[in-house]
């Protein structure tokens, strides 16, 4: 009994901390329709949502998100996979090297939007390197990686911090999975090959698709890298949303917090859909309680 | 979302505010209207003024700790916290104590200008006219000037006092290109001479946006947009030669103009790369001070277009809910007298807003005395090529319209 007191006493500060983000997501849903009195807007209304979900700029923002999201997830996804097999392979997951895969983890994603600057613009280390071998003869002569429609900067970025992450997020399942049943195929004649591929990868397809919706999830709603690597149009959601917020006419607010407003219930769907899938993926192996 | 959670936080730290805000308004029960300069400068005496504005200009923040500042304490006994952040942030933290109700907020004096002042005197974010209340606006401000009449064509009606004159200028490097276009045709073989090396900061940006204004007035003339409708179809229509000529830049720009570069900071920093041949600014003596610094070569120079340039003003103001507006008026005062305009003449290469023709013989002599440095345009150069700016509300119209209709076009 007491120890159920206790427990609920510590879980308080969270309880608090998800109050209080509710009543944000509340806010924000009530002026997306329109309702802020401190500026004489009182009528709820769905204008603000029609006119965001109509208008060209809004889609293609979305558009941009949804391929940074998936490309970045896909990508991440798929080499992570390779990089945490080579490192159960190579040092049984332990050691130096998957201390080094850590960094890229802990780097802030503003940090790694200046890595990318200073090493892939056309000005950059890269770029200087191959003037200095005498392959370009100006700047202009590089190709433009950063700040393309394409969006090719923003997602060579985020793989290089969430390749790392998936194959950290996979490694502690994976070896466990390759050194019991992994092994044991081998032992009974498997290829090392063949007993990847059907014993432990397919068991360590719950963790990988986890760090996937997780990595998904992060894109579609990140900030810092699109501000900071995107092209000026088209803008990525999170972008075009918070510019629509800085519009000095404090009554555009609404249209401003409608975008919000799309992206919180975007997200939730897919936090939605991730609850989904895990559960159904841990039924599925025998893990589920 | 960090928006969302710095909007709660002004919430709360309204809420906490307006709980102990009970010593505060014992020490301002001076009626301000009726009260004498006197008497706001003994209420002032030993209280603290906070003055919000943008933090990203290093030489005027440190201007404010190591001149400003003391200055206050040593002549008024007043305390000047000065708070970085950008007006956006500023306007948003203001309008959630209005939502919060908050009577008494946190923030005192606001550096602002342009469709931010619109929005917030519209919305009610102001403190109400104070510019008579001060002696230093009978004594240096031309009251009649436009710029202290209007700001960006919306009425001032004294709700600011002024702080600081802009004006936009181009600059290059005479030994890298010999060329200074000087107008906006000029500017379109310049690109084309240098395919690749020209562009400017994506709206909506300070900068960059201006710039696009600019090129708005070479082309359409400024005046019929003094008095025009902030309706995206007709700004449209009457911008369409600067639209047309602005797609027909694109093909020489940097990167072909299918993206630009995010701020006017970059575009500087490139410039500075040898990625650029050509800048901008909104300060007219920033070449100066980048070749006294070294950042730029000392063939650096400034130029603007024959027809003028946008030029305008940037000012103080008091939040509607400020906890100590008798103290944000002796500071603004002492802001804009001869001695402080003076010094950021000196120490930042301000445009000052003093009226020459208010100032004593001593006073002009030390104005005239100050060496600006090399690469530079003179005072009366830029005086007589400036342009008044557009009104406030059409200003976000263009940046969308120029986001439709000319990146990548």
């Amino acid at each position: 009994m007491r120890k159920k007191r206790t427990a609920c006493l510590l879980l308080l500060p969270l309880f608090a901390a998800a109050a209080l983000s509710l009543l944000a997501c509340g806010s924000v849903l009530a002026q997306s329709l329109g309702v802020i009195p401190a500026f004489g807007l009182e009528e709820p209304t769905l204008d603000y949502y029609r006119d965001a979900l109509t208008s060209p700029a809004f889609h293609s923002a979305l558009l941009v998100s949804l391929r940074v999201a998936l490309l970045s997830a896909l990508a991440a996804a798929l080499l992570g996979t390779v990089l945490c097999a080579a490192l159960v392979r190579v040092c049984r997951a332990r050691g130096a090297m998957v201390s080094l895969i850590r960094l890229p983890i802990l780097v802030p994603h503003t940090v790694t939007a200046l890595f990318a600057i200073l090493l892939l613009s056309q000005t950059g280390l890269v770029s200087r390197c191959a003037w200095a071998l005498g392959l370009i003869d100006d700047p202009g002569q590089f190709p433009q990686l950063l700040f393309t429609p394409g969006c090719g900067g923003t997602i060579l970025a985020y793989l290089w911090k969430e390749v790392p992450f998936v194959a950290y997020f996979t490694l502690a399942l994976m070896a466990g999975v390759s050194a019991t049943l992994g092994e044991a195929a081998e032992n009974l004649g498997a290829s090392p090959l063949r007993s990847f591929l059907t014993v432990t990868l397919p068991l360590s397809l719950p963790a990988v698709s986890q760090a996937f919706l997780i990595i998904f999830l992060f894109a579609f709603g990140g900030y810092e890298l699109p501000l900071l690597l995107g092209a000026t149009v088209p803008k990525a959601l999170p972008v075009y949303a918070h510019l629509a917020y800085m519009h000095p006419d404090l009554r555009q607010r609404p249209a401003a917090m409608a975008l919000y407003g799309v992206i919180l219930l975007l997200s939730a769907a897919m936090a939605a859909l991730y609850g989904l899938l895990t559960r159904r993926l841990l039924r599925k192996i025998g893990g589920g309680r | 979302m960090k928006k969302l959670a710095a909007l709660l936080l002004a919430l709360l730290m309204a809420l906490s505010l307006t709980a102990c805000s009970g010593k505060d308004e014992q020490a301002e029960k001076l009626d301000l209207s009726a009260a004498s300069w006197d008497q706001i400068v003994d209420a002032a005496k030993g209280t603290t003024v906070t003055f919000y504005g943008w933090g990203g200009d290093e030489d005027r923040n440190n201007w404010l700790a190591n001149v400003g500042a003391p200055y206050m304490k040593e002549h008024y006994g007043i305390t000047l916290e000065v708070v970085g952040m950008n007006i956006d942030e500023i306007l948003a933290k203001l309008a959630g104590e209005k939502e919060a109700g908050a009577a008494a907020g946190s923030i005192d004096m606001i550096w602002i200008n342009g469709e931010n002042f619109y929005s917030a005197k519209e919305n009610g974010l102001l403190y109400g006219a104070f510019l008579d209340k001060l002696p230093n606006t009978e004594a240096y401000i031309d009251t009649q000037d436009p710029e202290t009449l209007n700001d960006f064509c919306m009425p001032i009606e004294g709700y600011e006092a002024p702080y600081g004159r802009a004006q936009l200028v181009l600059f290059n490097d005479s030994a890298v290109t010999p060329e200074a276009p000087s107008s906006a045709q000029e500017l379109l073989s310049y690109c084309r001479q240098y395919p690749g090396k020209v562009t400017y900061p994506a709206l909506p940006d300070f900068t960059g946006s201006a710039f696009v204004r600019n090129i708005i007035y070479e082309l359409c003339g400024w005046e019929q947009f003094q008095t025009m409708e902030a309706d995206y179809e007709t700004v449209k229509e009457a911008i369409a030669p600067a639209l047309d000529y602005l797609r027909s830049l694109n093909p020489y720009l940097w990167n072909e103009g299918r993206t630009f570069p995010d701020s006017s900071t970059t575009v500087d920093a490139m410039f500075t790369d040898g990625e650029l041949v050509l800048a901008m600014s909104y300060s007219p003596y920033g070449v100066a001070v980048g070749i006294e610094n070294g950042v730029y070569t000392p063939t650096t120079r400034t130029f603007l277009f024959e027809n003028g340039t946008i030029g305008n003003t940037n000012y103080m103001s008091i939040a509607f809910n400020s906890p100590n507006p008798a103290g944000a008026l002796v500071v603004i005062n002492a802001m804009i007298s001869a001695g402080l305009q003076l010094s950021q003449y000196e120490k930042l290469r301000n445009l000052p807003v003093v009226s020459p023709e208010k100032l004593s013989a001593g006073e002009k002599a030390a104005f005239e005395a100050v060496d600006m440095g090399e690469g530079i345009l003179t005072q009366e150069e830029l005086l007589t090529h400036r342009l008044p700016e557009m009104p406030a509300k059409l200003v976000p119209v263009i940046e969308e319209i120029w986001l439709n209709e000319v990146v990548g076009k």
